[in-house]
């Protein structure tokens, strides 16, 4: 799960949410409608906290406490290693293999090694002649084509500098060729989905789901159909890039202005004209969006696919993440950095440039700038440059080892820190939730999810949470979730008081705001590389990670949800001599609150990707028991696990989804 | 105008007192309630609607552009019985939601729209006004009755007859624009005709001819983001234009402008007219609107049309209270014209001296040359006398008093 998912956009006006809770209700007695609907209601919470009560001590008097019962539950590895094993033996022989998925892994393989051989035939000055001219142009010429262009030639030369030409190529081939599979695929479901209804109800809690899944989750299934390599890497970089590029899609051709389609058909327009010259064209901001985040995710999981054996930046993170080399890891982590901010700023230019602007009314607009790009391009690879030239490079692990030494050495406060931690509120919190009896742990659950959701959602988290019991991983599970826990509450309390401070003093906002944007761009992966020099390979620095991973979010929500309050109500209660404490607690925080729902929501689901890509920093539970499946080739032990971390994902959605699901 | 103000009422359901038994006996009977009673004192039973298409004894031997007979339009679950059900017909519209879950937009409506006049269908929000335009080109499927344009059956067209109706004989003007916001203005202009797949450099041509036409020369390459409200609607009045239809038809098109742009854009399109008489077809719930543009008005209330007729008709002789209402607050000398405040003269010294006016001067017009003459006035046509006005017939029509009291 990637943070750009958060900047998903909702459909503009927002319908005001019915007030669904209990203090909801309770508002609502006040505005005449509904002192029954609200007297039923608080009958209804006080019938459920009965039941509730009486099958906490029903529980107790049959069940008794401790985990997760032994009889309960069923192993699954036997059977997946089995299914491993026959499709290792079955490779070469299996018509299903001869015939489908050998064509497609070798078709994968030989595209993203031609657009590889493209790019070397390009020498280095045609990469960074093409990323820079590209770049100008999608931007929209001008001054902001000209910034952006400066970025991409800025991200390239870095990546020479630090001596990742090579590793930068091949994960550029693996991103063009996933990211044009995804957003293919991405608009063929969108369209299907934004022109029938019924695909779009089928597709929507798909697509949702699919969104609160973890990354790691998507890399054993095409693990264990393909093999480690590049198409099981490509093929799972597609499936998990390609929902925002659907959604969009399927949002832009439904929010396009009605009025514009009806003067389409009034005009005679058939079918096939109002989908060309209107439906697309109005959705076309949309999915340049779509595309975008498309992008951004993709990246995300191409550095991740590393441990299925993608190769590229990603494969020299991991390696040095796994010798705990630092300097190294720093080395092929910059580059990502740079890859995702130049990919990032290229896209949304482009994205801004479309209709905002009259046509450019110099010579060079058009195609004739196409051309030019095209032409420029042309003469770099002619000079017939090959990598970048060993001369120019800098190697800078040598001196962020040594800083990484001093640190450890001088500010041991920090490794203090993390162990006072783990000490005093990570142990006691898993402690707890492991002394809990398993069925009170599912009747919170179920408790929880009917609370802010309806039936629906407390049934799929309860069987989300019994699936974990049954799969044998309570005790591991449980270990993440604390983590997960522990993570969300820092989370929150720094995301919702900066978010505060940000909607209230502009300035602020302003100097956050690029901060944000940019790290919301960036893959989880390299949040990790930070946090182990500060932190060593502990629980607390996969901790550390997934705050900050999962902090912009949080705070660009909180920022908005507090902006969007209805100015009238701010002003009602400012003439009303409401002091500004008055005015936060009385109104703002009151009537943001479904922002702050979601903040919640998009916080949880954030900070459990991140939480179990720490397996690899020393996070243990879910995450290294999937790292240890797909080093080790065990592939039970691994999708045992993924299949966990599904669920676990499943739970913590729900029970923080505010109300259904339906219209949103 | 069609030259014939004395026209009146007629169609659908309009007629005093709108007595509902009848109208539906009248609609199932398959005449059309048509042959009604007139509604207005010195008018004569409209009776065109009624009459064969082709022959409404008044001299229009053209059929009407369009003509619409026990039109319904029901949304809502199984909206087909609605219209077939005598006794669901008589419901009034809240009991029709309660028994049924439907709502009846358009009830049993029928008239004509003649060639090359200015047709109004006024009413307030929720009239079903906007329903009724778009059944006329099928947007909005109707649930019954029957639609006709130039004589030919609208309802039983099919797919392909249906798009040439609406590219090349029916061209509507909406409220929002519904322009394309990622072309230029000349490329919505030229919208229309890239539909029906005229070749890129002749329907440029085409609608840069029109831009100028509409007054927006000099803008063709802007976007609609950067125009202003008045402006965006020239460019949806000119795509409308670009296709030459017969008929344009208007959706509220200046609901959405501030008062002054809305004024001019008015007088755009009675200019429009003016110079190319081309017919038209108004939805509006502005009653100065209706009365400044329309030749005819229709005034719909609740899906049914409460009374058709001339601007002077429906201020003069409103056919019940709700119109009555309606119109209260109208200046009735600006609307009304002498033809109907005249008498006739009284010997031949008042027939044949006095200042003159033609009888579709306004009561205005007239108190103006009244009082300039301190005398009554003729009202002469074609060099003959039809009547006089004085001060006191001219004063009962402000006042709003019966002709019939003054004389007596």
């Amino acid at each position: 799960m990637s943070a750009t998912a958060t900047t998903v956009p909702k459909p503009k006006p927002k319908p005001k949410p019915k007030p669904k809770t209990a203090a909801g209700e309770a508002r609502m007695r006040h505005s005449g409608g509904g002192p029954r609907e609200a007297l039923r209601r608080r009958r209804g919470l006080l019938a459920g906290g009965g039941a509730l009560a009486a099958l906490l001590v029903l529980g107790a008097v049959l069940l008794g406490g401790g985990t997760w019962p032994a009889g309960l539950t069923a192993d699954i590895s036997a059977p997946l290693d089995a299914a491993n094993d026959w499709v290792v033996d079955n490779r070469d022989s299996h018509p299903l293999f001869l015939y489908f998925l050998l064509h497609l892994s070798n078709t994968a393989t030989d595209a993203v090694d031609s657009v590889y051989q493209v790019l070397d035939a390009l020498g280095w000055l045609g990469v960074v002649a093409a990323a820079v001219l590209v770049a100008w142009r999608a931007a929209g010429l001008g001054r902001r084509g000209l910034r952006v262009a400066l970025t991409a030639l800025g991200a390239f030369a870095v990546c020479g500098l630090l001596g990742m030409w090579d590793a930068t190529l091949l994960t550029i081939a693996l991103m063009v060729v996933s990211v044009a599979a995804a957003a293919l695929l991405g608009t063929l479901i969108g369209l299907a989905a934004g022109l029938s209804d019924r695909v779009d109800r089928a597709l929507r809690p798909v697509l949702d789901t699919m969104q609160v899944m973890p990354a790691f989750a998507y890399l054993l299934p095409f693990v264990l159909v393909f093999g480690t390599g590049t198409p099981a890497a490509l093929f799972c970089t597609v499936i998990y890039a390609a929902p925002p590029m659907a959604r969009l899609t399927a949002l832009g051709l439904r929010g396009a202005d009605p009025a514009a389609l009806e003067a389409a058909v009034s005009l005679g327009a058939n079918g096939r004209q109002r989908l060309w010259t209107a439906r697309l064209p109005l959705a076309r901001r949309q999915m340049l969006l779509g595309l975008n985040q498309t992008i951004m995710m993709a990246l995300s999981m191409v550095v991740i696919a590393a441990l299925v054996g993608a190769g590229g930046l990603g494969e020299e993170v991991y390696s040095a993440l796994a010798t705990t080399d630092v300097g190294k890891a720093f080395a092929a982590g910059l580059p990502i950095v740079l890859i995702a901010v130049w990919l990032d700023r290229t896209t949304a230019a482009a994205g801004d440039a479309i209709g905002t602007s009259a046509p450019a009314r110099s010579w060079l607009h058009g195609g004739r700038a196409w051309a030019l790009v095209a032409a420029a391009v042309a003469a770099a690879a002619a000079v017939r440059t090959t990598g970048w030239p060993d001369a120019w490079t800098y190697d800078i692990s040598a001196p962020v080892n040594r800083a990484q030494e001093w640190i450890t050495t001088n500010l041991t406060f920090t490794e203090d820190w993390a162990r006072e931690f783990t000490l005093w509120l990570l142990n006691p919190l898993r402690d707890a939730l492991l002394w809990l009896p398993w069925w009170s742990v599912l009747l919170l659950v179920a408790a929880a999810a009917r609370l802010v959701g309806n039936w629906l959602s407390a049934v799929t988290a309860t069987a989300a949470m019994a699936a974990i019991g049954v799969l044998g991983v309570w005790t591991k599970s449980l270990n993440t979730l604390s983590q997960v826990l522990a993570a969300l509450v820092v989370t929150l309390v720094l995301g919702f008081l900066a978010g505060v401070l940000c909607a209230r003093a502009g300035r602020l906002e302003r100097w956050v705001r690029p901060l944000l944007d940019a790290m919301q761009t960036m893959p989880q992966f390299v949040y990790l590389i930070p946090v182990v020099a500060l932190f060593g390979a502990t629980r607390t620095s996969a901790i550390v990670a997934a705050v900050v991973y999962a902090l912009p979010a949080v705070v660009r929500i909180t920022t908005q949800g507090l902006r969007d309050v209805d100015p009238a109500a701010v002003e009602a209660s400012r003439s009303l001599g409401a002091s500004s404490r008055q005015q936060l607690f009385g109104v703002q925080l009151p009537l943001a609150r479904p922002a702050l729902q979601l903040a919640v929501n998009q916080g949880v689901v954030l900070v459990l990707a991140v939480v179990v890509v720490g397996g690899l920093v020393g996070g243990g539970a879910l995450g290294y028991d999937v790292i240890k499946g797909l080093s080790r080739g065990e592939m039970g032990l691994g999708m045992t696990a993924g299949i966990a971390i599904v669920c676990l994902g499943l739970v913590l959605d729900r029970v923080t989804q505010r109300t259904s699901r339906a219209p949103r | 105008m069609n030259g014939d103000t004395r026209q009146t009422t007629g169609a659908g359901t309009a007629g005093a007192g709108t007595a509902g038994a009848a109208t539906e006996a009248d609609a199932k009977a398959g005449t059309g309630a048509d042959a009604k009673a007139g509604t207005g004192a010195g008018t004569r039973a409209g009776t065109e609607a009624a009459a064969p298409v082709g022959d409404d004894g008044t001299g229009h031997p053209e059929p009407p552009v369009f003509a619409v007979r026990g039109l319904w339009k029901v949304f809502g679950p199984k909206a087909d019985r609605v219209p077939a059900s005598a006794e669901l017909t008589a419901l009034s519209p809240a009991e029709l939601r309660e028994r049924t879950g439907c709502t009846a937009a358009v009830r049993d409506v029928g008239f004509d729209v003649r060639k090359g006049e200015v047709f109004v269908v006024m009413g307030l929000s929720g009239s079903g006004k906007s329903t009724l335009v778009r059944t006329l080109t099928r947007l909005i499927e109707p649930t019954s009755g029957s639609i006709a344009i130039d004589g030919e059956d609208v309802l039983s067209m099919d797919k392909a007859r249906l798009r040439e109706l609406r590219r090349h004989r029916a061209a509507m003007v909406f409220q929002h624009f519904g322009l394309l916001p990622h072309r230029t203005v000349l490329d919505n202009v030229a919208y229309g005709l890239e539909i029906q797949g005229v070749g890129r450099a002749e329907r440029r041509a085409r609608a840069a001819e029109v831009v100028a036409k509409v007054g927006l020369a000099g803008l063709e390459e802007r976007r609609p983001g950067q125009l202003s409200g008045g402006q965006q609607q020239r460019v949806g009045l000119a795509r409308a234009l670009a296709v030459d239809p017969e008929v344009l038809l208007f959706d509220e098109p200046f609901s959405a402008l501030d008062p002054l742009i809305r004024r001019d854009m008015q007088e755009e399109v009675i200019r429009l007219h003016r110079e190319e008489g081309r017919t038209m077809v108004f939805i509006t719930h502005d009653l100065n609107e209706a009365l400044r543009l329309g030749d005819r008005i229709a005034l719909m209330r609740d899906g049914r049309i409460v009374q058709l007729g001339t601007p002077e008709e429906i201020v003069g002789s409103p056919a019940d209270d709700y119109v009555r209402d309606f119109v209260r607050d109208v200046p009735r000398e600006q609307v009304m014209t002498v033809r109907t405040a005249m008498r006739p003269a009284n010997g031949a010294t008042e027939a044949e001296q006095g200042p003159a006016v033609a009888p579709g001067a306004t009561v205005s017009e007239a108190i103006e040359a009244v009082a300039r003459s301190g005398g009554p006035v003729r009202v002469v046509e074609g060099g003959r006398c039809l009547g006089v006005v004085d001060d006191a017939a001219l004063l009962a029509v402000v006042a709003g008093v019966p002709a019939q009291e003054v004389a007596a």
